[in-house]
């Protein structure tokens, strides 16, 4: 379910994109209003950040870490549709953006140049003008009270709340996962790079969530509740904001990166039909770039008037998380390297990650030089980075897992024809698209401004990118056809297509409701490829005459319990606690109005009773009771 | 079968790869999270405090031997907290009902001190949320402590109640009170900080 | 599957006399107020008062959230969260001209 929301936002957030990209490739255009602009370069970062590569990497957790533990589910299943039905109203909570908020001129002060006219000014589409539009930053005091009248931004930080909330419920369901929920034998350093990578990722939301609550809830009663934290006039602080935004903010994006890290890590390998190089290394350089990636966040803030002893430091720090990124990058060069390569269209993306990421970190770099970065900052050379790291990485890793773990989930394999189209369409669209932004940006065009004058020479590259833009969304065709149609006519996948390594293939294609009909006892690192492979003197992997025989077995026990499973009952608190939540959101927002008093009262009441109906209801029924749904195992041979 | 299977004797019971019950690593979890919360609420505050030019400041309206005394209520409720949990522990159930409402009397207490205490500021001191940012920085602080003690409350009656309607509170539930406990021990350390660093050494620069 | 096997909890009685430490440490800190008025006594005080609260702190968190007898495991899940925020936040306060560095 989360994949579906997620790419359904993808899709979303890629319209926002393309209608971006039309207005950009004219100078001077006036294709979108100004607030249209400015809704959607906001909604677009808000939407691909918080509402796609999350919650993307989130079903890739969800749905894999059990199976990568040799586990039946997660530690805490109702938390878990907790943090889904959180999510899923979040996100229609701030799309209802679109529909409910208002945004009007600054309060004060007037008359200043520059203002948004009433009636929106030239240009089209300004319906959307009236949707967040202070940046997926939403710097103080522009997103406070006073700039951002209407409620636009009340959208924006109650709604980033309430999807804050969900990952933070997932944060502690997967760490517990991870260290509870291991089959025997699985030690921690036998686990797969793809689960260490989700718990390193659990810690990160873990604590950098609890932060930009503090700081939505700050914003919030500015703008609800007419406290002064970041408003300037009455003493407050603009630098807090950005303090506390970035202090989650930097840990966010590792957040973003190190899940389709752990993918790559579980791909290459496959399909270099080697171990991963330096396994250890690859975990412990995951952990490092996490714990490092706390301590750089002021990097957002050169050019914010931070002292040059500060600016020093976090320069100087952001240099050193480069070193356990190249150790990640030479370690899966190195599993590579001398590998019997199959280049499937899963592979193609996980290199391809490895390229990209590779250009995106390298321009990162540069920003952590700081007079480099005073130039490059707030100008598209920083889009181009991120986007290199975003685009190029995160999401060509989370297409690669895709494509690699479809058999999994439907017991066939996607077309590969169609996924070299999408590959390659998609890998040239977003070079055109993305590349030319570091020298256009080196030139001058500045970021989040709506028009660029014709005179600065920017506009032939500026088309190229909208081009490259198209071309993307024409390969997303490709793959959203091919996924659909592989679930028909896509060539039966049998329990182990790739000749994998891990134990998540040990199990039957598709994935039985209760994932595994027994529990290995794991033995080693790999132990699915150890069962399979033994090696000969020279080191070489030489397939054991048993192997096949392993598989058959194992697909036939796991279609076959030998003892009853019971699963968890469905329970309906999560989803009222989730529909509560988003309630009271909406009842903050009018609080001023009677009946967005009451909206916050109902609300309240309906969490509190469903915490006391969650708290009494049984996970499970007593064993004794026969109610569907639970598995009764088949008969014994 | 050449290699050994581990048959899962119950669905979902209890599996425990590190010896320690998973809702107890939870909430061991949740309240570490909890930490960088409060920091950044006390951030806010000692920003705030440290500068110069506003009209009021909370440090000069604090009643310090008021606030001590909600400080102790809030302290002994970690005892009748304890003594509650004890009582699950060894089944005896009146004793664990008598002290849990106890707990959820003594944290009633400091609440009703807290309103005491704010609407004092608010009346006489015309000190508000809307005043200047330390005033903001104090009721947003505070506001939110109070808010979590709250939530114990509400968690405290609620096992109060399964205990009285229900019969019993089982050995699940004993784990309930013991997580109950953690975060009612964790909103009081809390308090500990926010008292010392917020009331008593904020108030000793007037 | 091996359960939670619970390590020795405090007696009642111990609770009681942990309650009666904490009572007092309270008192101290308060007098220590009053003393204060009295003979400025400053950072000297500061760091009483930070003594006397890290020691409430250790004494609630120890026994009766029953960290000491716990696995460490709790305890570094734990630690790690206040680690982090004494460390960033500290980072914030001294960007923020709060807490001097010398150079800032």
């Amino acid at each position: 379910m989360y994949g579906y929301a997620s790419f359904l936002f993808f899709l979303l957030g890629g319209i926002e994109a393309l209608l971006l990209r039309v207005h950009l490739a004219q100078a001077n255009s006036e294709f979108l209003t100004a607030g249209a602009y400015n809704a959607l370069f906001t909604m677009h970062g808000t939407t691909m950040i918080f509402l796609f590569v999350m919650p993307a990497s989130a079903a890739f957790f969800n749905y894999l870490l059990p199976l990568q533990l040799g586990a039946r589910d997660v530690a805490f299943p109702r938390l878990n549709a907790l943090s889904w039905w959180v999510f899923f109203f979040g996100g229609i909570f701030l799309y209802s953006s679109f529909i409910f908020g208002t945004s009007f001129a600054p309060m004060t002060p007037d008359g200043i140049t520059g203002n948004i006219p009433i009636n929106g000014g030239p240009g089209a589409f300004n319906f959307l003008a009236d949707s967040p539009n202070g940046g997926w930053f939403g710097y103080q005091p522009n997103a406070g009270p006073f700039y951002s009248t209407g409620t636009a931004m009340d959208y924006w930080s109650m709604g980033l709340q309430i999807l804050g909330l969900a990952s933070l419920i997932s944060s502690i369901n997967f760490i517990v996962t991870v260290f509870n929920m291991r089959a025997k034998g699985m030690r921690l350093l036998r686990m797969p790079v793809f689960a260490w990578m989700t718990t390193v990722v659990a810690f990160l939301m873990l604590f950098s969530l609890p932060i930009i609550a503090v700081a939505l809830f700050l914003a919030t009663f500015d703008r609800q509740f007419g406290s002064v934290f970041f408003q300037a006039s009455n003493g407050g602080d603009p630098i807090l904001w950005q303090h506390l935004f970035w202090l989650f903010g930097h840990p966010e994006v590792y957040i973003l990166i190190l899940p389709a890290m752990g993918i790559v890590s579980e791909v290459i390998p496959t399909f270099s039909r080697k171990p991963l190089f330096g396994y250890s290394a690859v975990v412990f350089a995951g952990a490092a770039i996490a714990f490092l990636g706390f301590g750089v966040w002021a990097h957002h803030m050169f050019s914010s008037g931070i002292s040059p002893v500060a600016q020093a430091a976090f320069g100087l720090a952001t240099m050193t998380i480069a070193v356990p990124t190249g150790i990640k990058i030479f370690n899966w060069l190195g599993t590579m390297w001398l590998g019997k390569i199959r280049f499937n269209t899963a592979m193609l993306f996980s290199v391809g990650f490895v390229a990209m990421f590779v250009i995106g970190g390298l321009s990162g770099v540069t920003h952590s030089i700081v007079p480099s970065d005073w130039q490059q900052t707030d100008t598209y050379y920083i889009v181009g980075h991120f986007h290199y790291v975003l685009f190029g990485g995160a999401i060509f890793g989370l297409f690669s897992g895709l494509y690699y773990w479809y058999p999994k989930l439907r017991g066939r394999l996607m077309n590969e024809r169609l996924g070299k189209i999408h590959f390659w369409l998609m890998f040239i669209g977003m070079n055109m698209t993305f590349a030319p932004m570091h020298w256009l940006g080196l030139q001058g065009m500045v970021r989040r401004t709506w028009k660029y004058p014709a005179e600065a020479g920017l506009e032939t590259w500026n088309q190229i990118e909208t081009i490259g833009a198209f071309t993307i969304a024409l390969s997303i065709l490709f793959f959203m056809y091919n996924w659909w149609r592989s679930k028909t006519h896509g060539e039966p996948s049998g329990l182990d297509p790739w000749d994998a390594r891990t134990v998540e293939w040990m199990i039957p294609n598709p994935t039985p409701e209760y994932n595994f009909a027994v529990s290995p006892v794991v033995e080693s690192l790999d132990d699915f490829w150890r069962r399979k492979y033994t090696e000969d003197e020279e080191g070489r992997a030489v397939r054991r005459p048993e192997a096949d025989q392993v598989i058959a077995d194992l697909e036939e026990i796991g279609h076959n319990p030998p003892a009853p499973i019971h699963l968890p009952n469905p329970s309906y608190f999560p989803f009222l606690v989730g529909l509560a939540i988003t309630i009271i959101s909406y009842g903050i927002i009018y609080h001023t109005s009677a009946w967005g008093k009451a909206l916050i009262v109902g609300g309240v009441l309906l969490t509190l009773i469903s915490f006391i109906g969650w708290g009494i209801e049984p996970l499970e029924d007593e064993p004794d009771d026969a109610a569907p749904g639970n598995l009764q195992p088949a008969e014994a041979h | 079968m050449a290699e050994a299977v581990h048959p899962e004797s119950h669905g979902h019971a209890e599996h425990e790869s590190t010896g320690v019950d998973s809702r107890k690593l939870g909430m061991w979890l949740f309240l570490s999270s909890e930490f960088l919360f409060f920091g950044a609420l006390i951030t806010n505050y000692l920003l705030y405090s440290n500068r110069t030019g506003f009209n009021i400041y909370p440090r000069e309206v604090y009643d310090i031997p008021f606030t001590s005394v909600s400080s102790f209520v809030l302290l002994m409720s970690s005892l009748t907290m304890v003594l509650a949990h004890n009582a699950v522990s060894r089944d005896d159930q009146p004793q664990a009902r008598t002290w849990l409402f106890a707990t959820a009397a003594l944290g009633s207490v400091f609440l009703a001190g807290q309103v005491f205490e704010f609407t004092e500021f608010i009346v006489h001191y015309d000190m508000k949320l809307t005043t200047n940012p330390v005033a903001s920085a104090f009721y947003v602080l505070t506001g939110f402590h109070g808010l979590h003690v709250a939530i114990g409350v509400f968690m405290l009656l609620s096992l109060w109640g399964i205990s009285r309607f229900k019969g019993r509170l089982s050995e699940e539930k004993g784990m309930n009170v013991e997580m109950v406990g953690l975060y009612w021990h964790f909103v009081d350390i809390i308090w500990i900080v926010i008292f010392t660093v917020v009331y008593l050494i904020d108030a000793a620069r007037v | 599957m091996a359960s939670d096997t619970h390590p020795p909890h405090p007696s009642i009685r111990q609770y009681w006399r942990i309650a009666a430490l904490l009572a007092v440490l309270t008192a101290i800190e308060v007098a220590l107020f009053y003393i204060d008025n009295a003979l400025e006594l400053g950072a000297v005080n500061v760091a009483l008062l930070l003594i006397l609260a890290v020691l409430k702190f250790v004494i609630v968190v120890g026994w009766y959230m029953h960290l000491r007898f716990e696995r460490p495991l709790l305890n570094r899940f734990f630690a790690a969260g206040l680690i982090m925020a004494l460390g960033l936040y500290g980072v914030v306060l001294a960007a923020m001209g709060i807490l001097a560095i010398r150079g800032n």
